[in-house]
Parts: C-alpha cells; sequence; structure tokens
C-alpha cells in the first residue's frame, strides 16, 4: 500500500456559525497541507479560528464550505461513526480546556481511549504506566482531575492524547493557562514527541513552541494570512 | 445585581436547564396530584358501585388497598421531588464555590440561588398542579366515555391546593439545604466534583475489559455518581413498590375474592327446590352484585318442602358426590349479653349489647356441608347442635367480638364458632344445624337441596337425569354456577377499575424515569462529548445511558417488587390465592411496566446521541 505522504489537507475551508440569528464566518477559504511528520503551528490572536480549524481536522467539527483531508479521508463525506473510530485510532487531540473525565482517576482518563480501541488489559496497563512516566506523573495515578494542578491536568490530557499511539497529534494552546516551569515540561514532551516522528498540530502563541515549528500558519479573522515553511 | 434580577437573567441565560428542571418538577407534582385525584374519585366511585352490595369481608379488602396506594403515591411524590430539587441544586453548587472563591457574601449568594429555586419551584409547582388536574379530567372523561361512571369534579377540591403548598414546600427545604450546605463549605471543596457529585472510589485502578465496555463503563459511572444513584434508586424503588403493590394486589386479590365466592357459593353444583324458592334463592345471592333485596317471602310453607326420598334418590345418582339438603328460613337474630373469660389477660369480661338484625337462617347438615366457606374460626361440628356460624356482615351488625359470643334464634342460644364470608343475602347470614333449627321452628324437612356434580362424569346426561327426577317430584334445578360467574364478574368489573390505577402509575413511573434522564444526561454531557472525540461512537453513548438507566431500573425494579409482593402478601390480602396463572399475569404485567420505563427512559439518549459532537461538549 502506498503511504500517504499528506497527512492533513485542507482546500477552501470555510466555517460559518449561526447565533441568535447572527451569521459568523469563523473560517474563510483557508488551504494548507501538512506533512508525515511535520511540525505545524496555528497562529493567530484569539477569536481567530484556531480552535475551530483543529476542530475541523479532528473531525470534532465539519466545515461548512471546503474540503478537508486527513489520512486519505475526506472528512466532510464521512458519518458520526466511522468518524468516532477514525479520531479513536488515528488522532491524539489535547483540548484548551483539558477536557479530563471528571469522575475517572488519571490513570483511567489515560487508559479509557485504548478501552475504546479494544486493547487488550495488560498492553493497557503497561500503555499507561508509560504514559505516566513519559509526562512523571506516576505519582498521581490514583487522582481524580479535580486533585491535580493546571500543568498536570494538561500533561494528563497529553498522555491520554497519546494512549492510541495516534500518527497525528492536534494540541490546543497547551501553554496558555501555565506558568513558564510547567510550560518547559509542555515543551519538552513536544520536543520528545516530534523527535519521535509524529504529525503534530498546534495552536499556539508560545514562542517556545513556535521555535519547534516545520509550518506555521497565521490566523486573522479566519483569513489565513501567511504560510511558512 | 439585585436577587432578583441575577435569579431571572441566570435562568434565562440557562435556559435547557431551566426548562428540565421545571419539566421534571412540573411532571412529579401532576403525576403525583393525578393519582391521588384519581384514587380519590376511584375510592368514591368504587363506593357508590358496591353500595347496598358486596358483604362487609369483601368491602374491607378494596378499602385498606386503595389507602395504602395513596399512601405510596404520596411516598413516591415526596421522594420524586426530593431527588429533582437534589439534582436541581447540585448542579448549582459549582458556581456557588466558584462565586464564593470571587469573594461573593453568602447572605448575596444565598439571596441569588434561593430566589432561583423560589421561581423554578414555584413555576414548576403551579403548571404540574395544572396538568395534574388536566390529566384528571381528560382520564375521567376517557374512562366514562368506556363506561365507568365517575365524577368530572375532583374528590376532594383542596387536595390540589394542598399537594401544590406542600410540594412547593418541600421544593424549597430539599433544595434550599444543598445550597446552604454548598454556601457554607469552603470555596474550595464547594466546587469540587467530590462535594457536588459525592464522587466516590473503589480502590485500585481497574481497567475496563473488552466485552461488555458500555456496560462496565456505565456502573463505573453509577458507582462514582453515588449520591445522584441512591436517590434515584430509592426514589425508583417505591414507585415500583406501588406498581408492584397495585398489579400484584389487584390481580391476587382479584382470584382470592373470586375463589372465597365459588367456594361460598358451590361451583359445578345444582340447587334443587320449589321454583319460587330456587327464584327466592336466585335472588338472595344477587343482592351480592345488583343489590337487589330479596322480597318477603314464606319459606315454611308446606309446598317447597323436599321429600327425603328425592335426597336418597340424587345421593344414589351415578355422577353426584354429593348432596346438601338444607332448611333455609328467615328469622330474628339476637345478640346474647354474657361474660366471657380471657385466657391471657386471666380477667372477665361483659360482652354482647342485646343487638337484633333480621338474618337469612340456614339449617345444614353439618356432616354433609358442600361448600367449603373462608372462615374466621371453625364450621360446625357434627355433634354439636347448639354452635352457629354467622355471615360476615351479619356479624359486623351484632357483634364486637363475634367469637367470644352468643346468638339468640326463637329462644335457642348458640355459640358462635366462626364467620364466614358468604355472598348470600350480602353476608346477613347465620348457619346452624338443620335439626336444631327444624326443633326451634318446627318445620319438619329441608326446602333446599344441594347437588355437586361428579366432574368426570358427563354432565349434560347427569343434568339430563337430575332434571327429569327433580321434575317428577315437582321441583326445580338451578346451576349454581350461573350466580357465581355473575358475582366473580361484578368482582372482576370492580378490580379491573382498580387496575387502572397501576397503569397510570406506570405512565407517571415512566415520567419520572424521563425526567432523570433527561437531568443526568444534561449532568453528563461533556463527559459523553469528551468520549465521543476520544472514539466513542454515538451508539456506544447510547448503550453508556441505555445501561446506566438500565442498570438503575433493574436494582430499584428488584427492590421495589420484593416489598411489593411481602407488602401484598402479609398486609393486603390474607389467606391470598396465588395460582401459576395468577404468577404469570403478575410476572407480564411487571415485565410490561418494565420494558415502558425503559423504554422511555432511551428517548432522551437517543436524541442527545444524535446531537452534534461540538454540541455535546459545550455546556450550555
Amino acid at each position: 500500500m502506498k503511504e500517504i505522504m499528506t497527512v492533513v489537507s485542507a482546500s477552501s475551508l470555510g466555517k460559518i456559525y449561526e447565533a441568535n440569528g447572527v451569521k459568523v464566518e469563523v473560517l474563510k477559504d483557508i488551504d494548507f497541507d501538512v506533512k508525515r511528520g511535520e511540525f505545524t503551528i496555528i497562529d493567530g490572536p484569539s477569536g481567530s479560528g484556531k480552535t475551530t480549524l483543529l476542530n475541523i481536522v479532528g473531525s470534532i467539527d465539519k466545515p461548512t464550505s471546503g474540503k478537508i483531508i486527513v489520512f486519505g479521508e475526506d472528512l466532510r463525506a464521512r458519518d458520526e461513526d466511522f468518524l468516532a473510530s477514525f479520531r479513536c485510532n488515528n488522532i491524539g487531540f489535547v483540548f484548551q480546556s483539558y477536557n479530563l473525565v471528571s469522575t475517572l482517576t488519571v490513570a483511567e482518563n489515560i487508559a479509557f481511549p485504548m478501552e475504546w480501541a479494544r486493547k487488550n488489559e495488560d498492553h493497557i496497563r503497561g500503555r499507561v504506566d508509560e504514559l505516566l512516566g513519559l509526562v512523571d506523573l506516576q505519582h498521581r495515578a490514583e487522582h481524580f482531575p479535580f486533585q491535580l494542578s493546571g500543568g498536570e491536568q494538561q500533561r494528563v490530557a497529553f498522555a491520554r492524547a497519546l494512549a492510541n499511539d495516534p500518527p497525528l497529534l492536534l494540541v490546543d494552546e497547551p501553554t496558555g493557562n501555565l506558568d513558564v516551569k510547567t510550560s518547559s515540561k509542555i515543551i519538552q514532551i513536544l520536543s520528545t514527541l516530534k523527535e519521535d516522528g509524529k504529525t503534530i498540530i498546534v495552536a499556539t502563541h508560545d514562542e517556545h513552541i513556535s521555535e519547534l515549528a516545520q509550518q506555521r500558519l497565521c490566523l486573522e479573522d479566519g483569513m489565513l494570512m501567511s504560510e511558512n515553511e | 445585581m439585585s436577587e432578583t434580577s441575577f435569579s431571572i437573567n441566570d435562568l434565562l441565560r440557562r435556559k435547557m436547564q431551566t426548562s428540565l428542571v421545571i419539566i421534571s418538577l412540573a411532571l412529579c407534582v401532576a403525576s403525583t396530584l393525578f393519582l391521588l385525584l384519581f384514587a380519590q374519585k376511584m375510592g368514591f366511585g368504587i363506593s357508590s358501585v358496591v353500595e347496598g352490595k358486596l358483604t362487609a369481608g369483601f368491602s374491607l379488602v378494596f378499602s385498606p388497598f386503595i389507602t395504602l396506594l395513596v399512601i405510596l403515591i404520596s411516598a413516591a411524590g415526596i421522594v420524586m421531588i426530593s431527588f429533582t430539587a437534589f439534582i436541581m441544586t447540585s448542579q448549582r453548587t459549582r458556581d456557588i464555590g466558584l462565586m464564593k472563591a470571587a469573594g461573593c457574601p453568602n447572605n448575596l449568594l444565598f439571596g441569588y440561588f434561593f430566589t432561583e429555586l423560589l421561581i423554578v419551584s414555584l413555576v414548576g409547582c403551579f403548571v404540574g398542579t395544572i396538568l395534574g388536574i388536566l390529566l384528571d379530567m381528560a382520564s375521567t372523561s376517557l374512562l366514562n366515555g368506556l363506561g365507568l361512571q365517575f365524577s368530572q369534579q375532583p374528590a376532594s377540591p383542596w387536595m390540589p391546593i394542598a399537594v401544590f403548598v406542600s410540594f412547593f414546600a418541600l421544593c424549597l427545604i430539599l433544595g434550599g439545604t444543598p445550597v446552604l450546605s454548598a454556601i457554607r463549605a469552603e470555596p474550595a471543596r464547594a466546587f469540587s466534583p467530590a462535594h457536588y457529585l459525592g464522587l466516590g472510589k473503589e480502590p485500585g485502578f481497574k481497567v475496563v475489559s473488552k466485552s461488555g465496555i458500555s456496560l462496565r463503563i456505565a456502573v463505573r459511572t453509577l458507582v462514582r455518581h453515588k449520591s445522584a444513584t441512591i436517590r434515584i434508586v430509592l426514589c425508583l424503588s417505591i414507585v415500583f413498590l406501588l406498581v408492584t403493590v397495585a398489579v400484584a394486589g389487584g390481580l391476587i386479590a382479584e382470584d382470592t375474592t373470586g375463589s372465597w365466592v365459588e367456594k361460598a357459593v358451590g361451583r359445578n353444583t345444582l340447587l334443587i327446590a320449589h321454583q319460587d324458592m330456587v327464584n327466592q334463592y336466585k335472588l338472595l345471592l344477587s343482592e351480592f352484585y345488583e343489590g337487589q333485596k330479596a322480597i318477603q317471602f314464606n319459606y315454611t310453607d308446606e309446598r317447597y318442602l323436599i321429600p327425603s326420598s328425592l335426597s336418597s334418590q340424587l345421593r344414589s345418582l351415578n355422577g353426584t358426590m354429593g348432596v346438601d339438603a338444607r332448611l333455609v328460613l328467615e328469622e330474628p337474630v339476637k345478640e346474647v349479653p354474657g361474660i366471657i373469660y380471657g385466657s391471657s389477660t386471666e380477667q372477665t369480661t361483659s360482652v354482647g349489647d342485646s343487638r337484633q338484625g333480621e338474618s337469612l337462617v340456614v339449617g345444614v347438615d353439618p356432616g354433609n356441608v358442600l361448600n367449603d366457606w373462608s372462615l374466621n374460626g371453625r364450621f360446625l361440628a357434627e355433634n354439636q347442635s347448639a354452635e352457629a356460624v354467622v355471615g360476615d356482615s351479619l356479624a359486623g351488625k351484632l357483634f364486637s367480638s363475634p367469637l367470644n359470643q352468643k346468638i339468640r334464634i326463637s329462644n335457642e342460644d348458640l355459640s358462635v364458632v366462626g364467620v364466614c364470608l358468604d355472598p348470600i343475602n350480602n353476608g346477613n347470614v347465620t348457619y346452624v344445624p338443620i335439626t336444631t333449627l327444624q326443633t326451634v321452628t318446627g318445620v319438619s324437612g329441608p326446602n333446599v337441596l344441594m347437588v355437586k356434580l361428579d366432574s368426570s362424569a358427563n354432565e349434560t346426561d347427569v343434568l339430563k337425569k337430575i332434571s327429569s327426577i327433580v321434575a317428577n317430584a315437582g321441583f326445580q334445578v338451578f346451576p349454581l354456577d350461573e350466580a357465581v360467574d355473575k358475582s366473580v364478574g361484578f368482582l372482576n368489573f370492580i378490580w379491573s377499575t382498580i387496575m387502572f390505577l397501576p397503569l397510570f402509575s406506570l405512565i407517571t413511573a415512566s415520567l419520572s424515569l424521563l425526567g432523570y434522564v433527561m437531568l443526568t444526561i444534561d449532568e453528563q454531557r461533556q463527559e459523553f462529548g469528551i468520549l465521543r472525540a476520544l472514539g466513542a461512537k454515538p451508539k456506544t453513548v447510547l448503550a453508556i445511558v441505555s445501561a446506566q438507566s438500565l442498570i438503575v431500573l433493574l436494582g430499584s425494579y428488584a427492590v421495589g417488587i420484593a416489598f411489593g409482593i411481602i407488602t401484598t402478601l402479609l398486609i393486603l390480602v390474607q389467606e391470598p390465592l396465588v395460582t401459576t396463572y395468577t404468577v404469570i399475569e403478575i410476572a407480564a404485567w411487571l415485565l410490561l411496566a418494565l420494558a415502558v420505563t425503559f423504554a422511555s427512559s432511551v428517548y432522551p439518549a437517543i436524541r442527545f446521541a444524535k446531537k452534534p459532537l461540538l454540541e455535546t461538549m459545550t455546556q450550555s
């Protein structure tokens, strides 16, 4: 089977939200590609459409117009069942607000995507230990999310996103709410993942993360202002 | 910002949660009020239907049954309202914690959230009360359309007001408590899920295995949300207890009372008497189901006496199992005052008040009696001449403690040894030894013969032979099965009317569960959104919600049914008759109850699963 080199391909992508009868055009005519193993950042001021673009790439949201192809699949044309399996096996998502399940412990939150992927128990236990080691949270395994600091929750979110070893990692503002010390830990994790050859797209303002980028997409008012390789 | 404007703005901005809570409260109040109004109306309806009919013993089965149902309906309503109030305010304790942390003074905070509670409770209870009255009117019209005769007016006009006031007060008390507790707690504790979800955890990290993943996740979620789980299980257990008591109690009582009639009147039995006597006997039996009073009748007329040769001829006939010769009369029966010795108290007590009543007096030969009455005490002994067994209605009229007393018939004092349930003459009946009755009245023979047919024989042939023998002697045959069927049919009619109550209870239980599922889905919507974002399919979310509902339902179902059956057998029906058919019928009804409530709980889950992923992930 021919290996797909372009992981993400967006063409003429547009997104319009409608609230209280008012239409808001969040993304306008976006075109870009992300290649396998590439580290891409999406930059831009708040409200420029970074999270919406990540959501569309991650198949959590659908574009109003245009085409989005990820790993050769036209996501706009696929139904929810397909997209669920697709997300489970191909995409790791780190949300801006962490989105950890409040009723599950750290270990359970990390194990969760693997349970969906029907991995066996030994594999899940081993992988949870490995990922807890990666994010340096072995001592927090049995704690609930509300018992963790923001930085720790962010690291759990990373571990969870990596659980099924997805080829594409989408990260939304990973250091936005964190102090310098905690941010550097997150950057270190991203750097390690980049070295491992993961395709990573990060929405961020953080200059330290930008330094890792091989491609930089600048959004302003929903439009792609520049695309720097 | 004033308390009122904050509260109104807050409620309007959280349209979905506000509507859900108001709908849940309204459904709860409406269902409780409706059931109370309907039960009361049904109680009056049945009283008017059975007025002058049924015996005291039979009527006694209905009244505690309806009283218990009313108590259970009220209890279910209170628990449901407590659950809704808990969900409503526990959803806000996180916000209370956050506002406390932001420096909002406690009194202002209490003002904000208590005003919200006040507005929501007032609207919910008011809408529920109106809805309850409308439901009552609609169901009354429906039932009257089916041929029943229920009054359109509420049985008690104060009932809707009483329900509104009590439920409104309950909402404020039960909903205000978590608000107050969150306000008193430290801010960090108040917005911790450990506080507002009652989050608990079983020890150790357990991986959910591949098989039955939805079920295992559902179990884990329910265990973690223990406060809400315990409350809904308690709430639904009472609802299922109510449904079980109504269904099982109704069916068992229907079969039991039916069997009492069969045993007292006689199934597969022929009445042989003079034509006038047959007509009179039919009238006496019809008092139970038609309330038609028997006319003045000369029982001692010589023409009615049956010669012993006829009895002997019938006894020797193939296809008969026994002949029971009786002397039926109408006599005044007096209560005899006396002194009794209580063995437990070791004291003597004066009993008897010289009360008097007209009674049908039936002389029987205790050794040849064909019937098998439901008795309190015992039947007449073969060698005792001064004993009597009285019917339940007569016992109620004449005695406070019948088994310790004596009656007097034509100057003959007889000890009451038993009280029987007998529909003849509507329970105003006294059974005495035929020899004693013949002695005191001077009547020389029986005026009625009861002939029990052998069920293994050819009934048509035997009946033909008996009819021919009896006609030659100038008498008539009347199969008592006809009277038994009419009496049992009347009892069935009353019980089937009562069975509308479990049906309506079931509908309200489904509505309550619907409210619970809507609230819990809303509470977990972000969590489900995350699950879907991580790769759970919509149908998996549906399976998890359904599994949660099913676990809660089955748990409540088991508790409700167990206690319902115990209550029915121990409290409602004495010496219950439970046949295989009854068990199958009860099981079918209860399975239907489970299926209906489960199906109704799945609907909001289906709607939720169809929502776009991004919408489920954002708290509205």
